[in-house]
């Protein structure tokens, strides 16, 4: 890839010491990387500096004599001189302080912020000491809702407007601004529109005084008592780097860290709060095994391992199957393949459930794209689910690169995604009719793609693609990347959503591929790997959907469900419920009771997100610390790979570009269904988290105004919305971003996972009035 | 949304000056203040309502509108009366007796100081400089500017308006009948006069002369 050239450097003196640093930073920054710490509230090095808070000011010589100038906003410029402890500058930062505590309440014993507040810790490193203000400080109603989650404490706010120009600057849903004037400026939402932004806990975050609070952690624990540990999200596969904070061994709160290569310190509320999952106390304690009345029963670890065992002798190896495993560390993925490989031999094993992408595509594709590479492409093209709801933080990234390094961006999917008012050529299409799409860009005749074409061979294209929604054939994603990989200076990121899918696809669990991204197929890679294990079964084993047809026919007789729900994950929740009671035994390792596994034979309770310690892989094959010891930074995976996996040796696979589509599934005359994901779903990690169940959004079927009225429906009206594997009654959306002949029911909010996930769907007004709950 | 259907319940010249307004500036989120003021004639004062259209309107959200309606004391969020007087307390009017003058007004109208009266004629404020310090003390009605009134001047202004309940009110008439010294007595003749307490600008603006309501 290019490399940018290195900047120019220039010549200045700070506090006396002459420096080379490079043009154009700023003061600050420069003297921070020199070790000179200079004051700041609202300076953030992943924002624009505006100078409002005033502590950074330093004494700079100017042709008018020496003058304070703010430290944030000023670049360095040759032979500038610049003081940051005199006399003048210490007696500034003296009155920066006592006017800001003028109307700062001294409330610091009862302040969440307390002990970790910039404001408190500045003022002890730079203060007067003692204020000369007697009268009496404002007064404000306390704390005002900016959210579910984000309480505000107007009194204590300091407007350094952290919060809202990272709503405005970073996230892009600005629903928080000053109001007022004067001692009356305070920050607040428009009256009935709260904060309901993914990205509301940065604030709370980054808020330098205990203005901004959130419910999760308010008045939960002093920073003191916090032990903190380094770890990686695993709500989505993005990998963002996070630090746990526990109180008597209790998570209490998630804050982002700073990691260039994946989240820049930002995290989606679900990163933030997902936590209280793992303190919820629906969870499994104790493993459960079924009595001879059918009901589970709690037992001891001794008697319930040993009718794992039982039904694991009873059986051929080939007749055992393993789903699941993406909530797992690289670690655990690798002992599970070896053991379900080598011991029980059978080749039956696939991480992913219902959203899969074929696993060659994913581990092989190349040239593979870092998400650094978004911050120098010319060209993004999002072919994938939305990512606002399904990659939070891969979101801000595509929004920086647009928004801030002159990226063109050029999203195609069946309906408008969080990333379409950043996009300068969108393109709606029917699900069922992708390869159309991809033919039209390809010939590029059709003037409505034009200025996608145009975008997409001007210049280096850096392409996310994958899924946009569960209804569309996975084979669609080849496709794409086929074509995309053709266009100039191409790479591609590969997205599969859940948190280590990755990682457990690279430790081989996957039914084509050995651990190390080798093909089952690959004579000399099984040997190798035989030689270390033993033999192996050397089939291509079946995927999710064939293991659980497999039950059915009674095939596949034993079921290992790692983290696994196909019911409510798969295509068809009735023909998984009944695969399940077919099997002959279900064991199933999970944190909670869910609707595939509380007809299991056993279930064994596990350690959590947060209690496990070891790797994890994310999208673009970057290998990361989970909690404790060694972090992102300085795990080394050998010269020049920067802890990224790339693809090489036998794993990679020809794709071919088929014009055609290739038997891609084909919706043509019906009502096509888009499933697209969205981030509070149903799922049982946000239902088990207070916080995020609340923001669960209603369910609803999404159809286009001219589809509506050929069906004679209107807004609200109640629908049975029926489809191959199941029925579901939702009140009518209209949506005139959504592709015409489509209908957009949500994946997996409460009732709408019971539609399964056909091609299509048809549509009726429903007798009943209102939605069965 | 489409600017017209946002708007689509103001009146036929106010959707027409909406639509002049957002073509003038190369940025929507320009025409943001202007439009404010057409929100708040449209609707009598700056209602939640309006913030919303305005932010339809310009792309912004409402949020950062309020944001910018909030710093100018000139957007009324509030009900106003028919009338807004507005009694500079400012130094040159403070010295030449403007407390008897707010006095005066708010005993005539019944309105006190920030306030609106019972029967919504009256809106009373008083108001920093407004630029009238040579004819202090001066008091707006409707934004439209009467210098050199002393306090029985005052009565008699608040008097004439509610009982003679004008459409239009016009500095230089009111001037005639209320004022005493003038600033600048050079300073051309005042053919247009405001229609409603939103301040006349332009071609959008509330003026009699324009389009009466």
């Amino acid at each position: 890839m290019p490399e940018r050239p290195p900047p120019e450097m220039v010549t200045i003196t700070i506090d006396g010491r002459e420096v080379e640093v490079p043009q154009g930073e700023y003061i600050i920054k420069v003297a921070e990387d020199l070790g000179t710490y200079i004051p700041r509230f609202c300076y953030h090095p992943r924002m624009t500096p505006v100078g409002l808070c005033r502590m950074c000011l330093v004494e700079v010589e100017t042709p008018r004599g020496r003058l304070l100038t703010t430290a944030c906003n000023t670049p360095v410029a040759p032979e500038m001189i610049v003081d940051t402890e005199s006399a003048v500058v210490q007696k500034a930062q003296e009155g920066i302080l006592e006017f800001l505590l003028i109307n700062h309440p001294l409330d610091c014993p009862v302040c969440d912020k307390g002990g970790e507040c910039p404001l408190q810790d500045q003022t002890v490193a730079y203060g007067p000491g003692e204020s000369r203000f007697v009268e009496e400080k404002r007064h404000f109603e306390k704390p005002i809702p900016l959210s579910d989650i984000v309480l505000m404490d107007r009194e204590r706010c300091i407007l350094c407007a952290r919060c809202t120009r990272f709503s405005e600057e970073v996230s892009g849903d600005p629903l928080i601004e000053f109001v007022g004037r004067g001692n009356q400026t305070h920050v607040i939402t428009f009256p009935d529109e709260p904060f309901a932004s993914y990205f509301s806990g940065n604030t709370v975050e980054i808020c330098p005084v205990g203005a901004l609070t959130a419910k999760p952690y308010r008045f939960k624990a002093r920073p003191w008592d916090l032990e903190a540990i380094e770890s990686v999200s695993m709500v989505d596969a993005s990998g963002a780097s996070i630090s746990i904070e526990t109180s008597q061994n209790e998570v209490v709160r998630i804050n982002g860290i700073d990691n260039d290569a994946t989240n820049h310190g930002w995290l989606s509320d679900k990163d933030r709060f997902i936590f209280q999952a793992v303190n919820s106390e629906n969870r499994l304690t104790a493993p459960l095994v079924r009595d001879d009345a059918g009901n589970l029963q709690p037992t001891s670890w001794g008697e319930a391992l040993d009718r794992v065992a039982d039904a694991l002798g009873s059986v051929r190896g080939d007749e055992v199957a393993s789903i699941g495993g993406a909530n797992n560390t690289n670690e655990e993925a690798f002992a599970l393949g070896k053991f379900l490989r080598s011991v029980v031999m059978t080749p039956h094993i696939d991480v992913q459930v219902g959203d899969a992408l074929n696993p060659d595509f994913l581990v092989g594709i190349t040239p593979r794209a870092e998400i650094r590479d978004l911050d120098r492409a010319a060209t993004i093209l999002v072919w994938a689910g939305d990512l606002k709801e399904e990659f939070p933080t891969l979101y801000l990234r595509v929004r920086r690169a647009v928004t801030q390094m002159g990226a063109k961006l050029v999203v195609v999917h069946p309906r408008r995604t969080g990333l379409d008012d950043l996009a300068a050529a969108k393109i709606t299409y029917r699900p069922g009719e992708g390869p159309e799409v991809v033919r039209k860009l390809a010939a590029g005749a059709d003037a409505d793609y034009a200025a996608a074409r145009e975008l997409l061979t001007a210049g280096s294209v850096t392409a996310l693609i994958g899924l946009t929604g569960r209804a569309e054939d996975p084979r669609l994603a080849e496709v794409v990347a086929a074509y995309a990989l053709d266009l100039p200076g191409a790479k591609v990121l590969p997205l599969a959503r859940r948190g280590n899918v990755f990682g457990g696809l690279d430790m081989g669990l996957a039914p084509t591929l050995l651990p190390g991204r080798v093909p089952v197929t690959s004579e000399s890679g099984r040997a190798e790997l035989e030689s270390a294990w033993g033999p192996l079964p050397d089939a291509v084993g079946r995927d999710a959907a064939a293991i659980l047809a497999g039950l059915a026919e009674g095939e596949v007789k034993v079921l290992l469900l790692v983290g696994a729900d196909p019911v409510r994950d798969g295509r068809n929740p009735d023909s998984a419920r009944a695969a399940l009671a077919a099997a002959d035994f279900v064991v199933s390792f999970d944190m909670f009771l869910n609707d595939s596994n509380q007809h299991a034979a056993v279930v064994l309770p596990v350690d959590g997100f947060a209690e496990t310690e070891g790797t994890v892989t994310n999208v673009e094959g970057r290998v990361q610390k989970a909690y404790r010891s060694m972090t992102w930074d300085r795990l080394v995976w050998g010269p020049e790979r920067d802890g990224v996996v790339m693809p090489d040796g036998p794993g990679i696979q020809e794709l071919q570009y088929t014009p055609d589509g290739g038997g891609v599934r084909s919706t043509a005359g019906r009502l096509a269904l888009h499933s697209g994901r969205v981030l509070y779903d149903a799922g049982t990690r946000n239902v088990q988290s207070p916080a995020l169940a609340a923001l669960v959004p209603d369910p609803a079927v999404y159809l286009h105004p001219r589809d509506a009225s050929a069906l004679a429906l209107t807004d609200s009206q109640v629908v049975d919305v029926t489809g191959e594997f199941g029925a579901v009654r939702l009140p009518v959306r209209i949506d005139a971003t959504l592709a015409e002949g489509s209908a957009y029911v949500p994946a997996n909010l409460e009732s709408t996972w019971m539609l399964g996930v056909p091609d299509v769907v048809t549509i009726e007004a429903s007798s009943a009035e209102e939605v069965a709950e | 949304m489409s600017a017209a259907s946002v708007i689509a319940d103001w009146s036929a010249p106010n959707q027409e000056r909406a639509r002049r307004l957002l073509e003038t500036y190369p940025e929507e989120r320009s025409a943001v203040m202007p439009l404010l003021y057409l929100a708040s004639l449209e609707h009598g004062y700056l209602t939640s309502a309006g913030m919303t259209q305005v932010a339809q309107l310009t792309g912004l959200t409402s949020a950062q509108v309020q944001s910018v309606a909030s710093f100018y004391t000139m957007f009324k969020r509030d009900h106003v009366g028919r009338y807004l007087i507005s009694v500079c307390t400012s130094i040159s009017c403070y010295l030449l007796g403007a407390d008897d003058v707010l006095a005066a007004v708010e005993t005539e109208t019944t309105a006190r100081d920030g306030t609106t009266s019972v029967d919504g004629a009256f809106t009373v404020e008083h108001v920093e400089c407004i630029g009238a310090c040579g004819g202090a003390p001066a008091v707006q009605v409707n934004y439209e500017l009467v210098e050199g009134v002393l306090p029985e001047k005052a009565t008699a202004l608040c008097k004439w308006l509610r009982e003679t309940s004008p459409d239009v009110v016009m500095t230089d008439a009111m001037q005639k009948s209320f004022g005493g010294v003038r600033s600048f007595d050079w300073g051309i003749g005042e053919e247009q006069g405001a229609v409603a307490p939103v301040p006349a600008f332009g071609p959008y603006g509330s003026t009699g002369g324009e389009s009466a309501r």
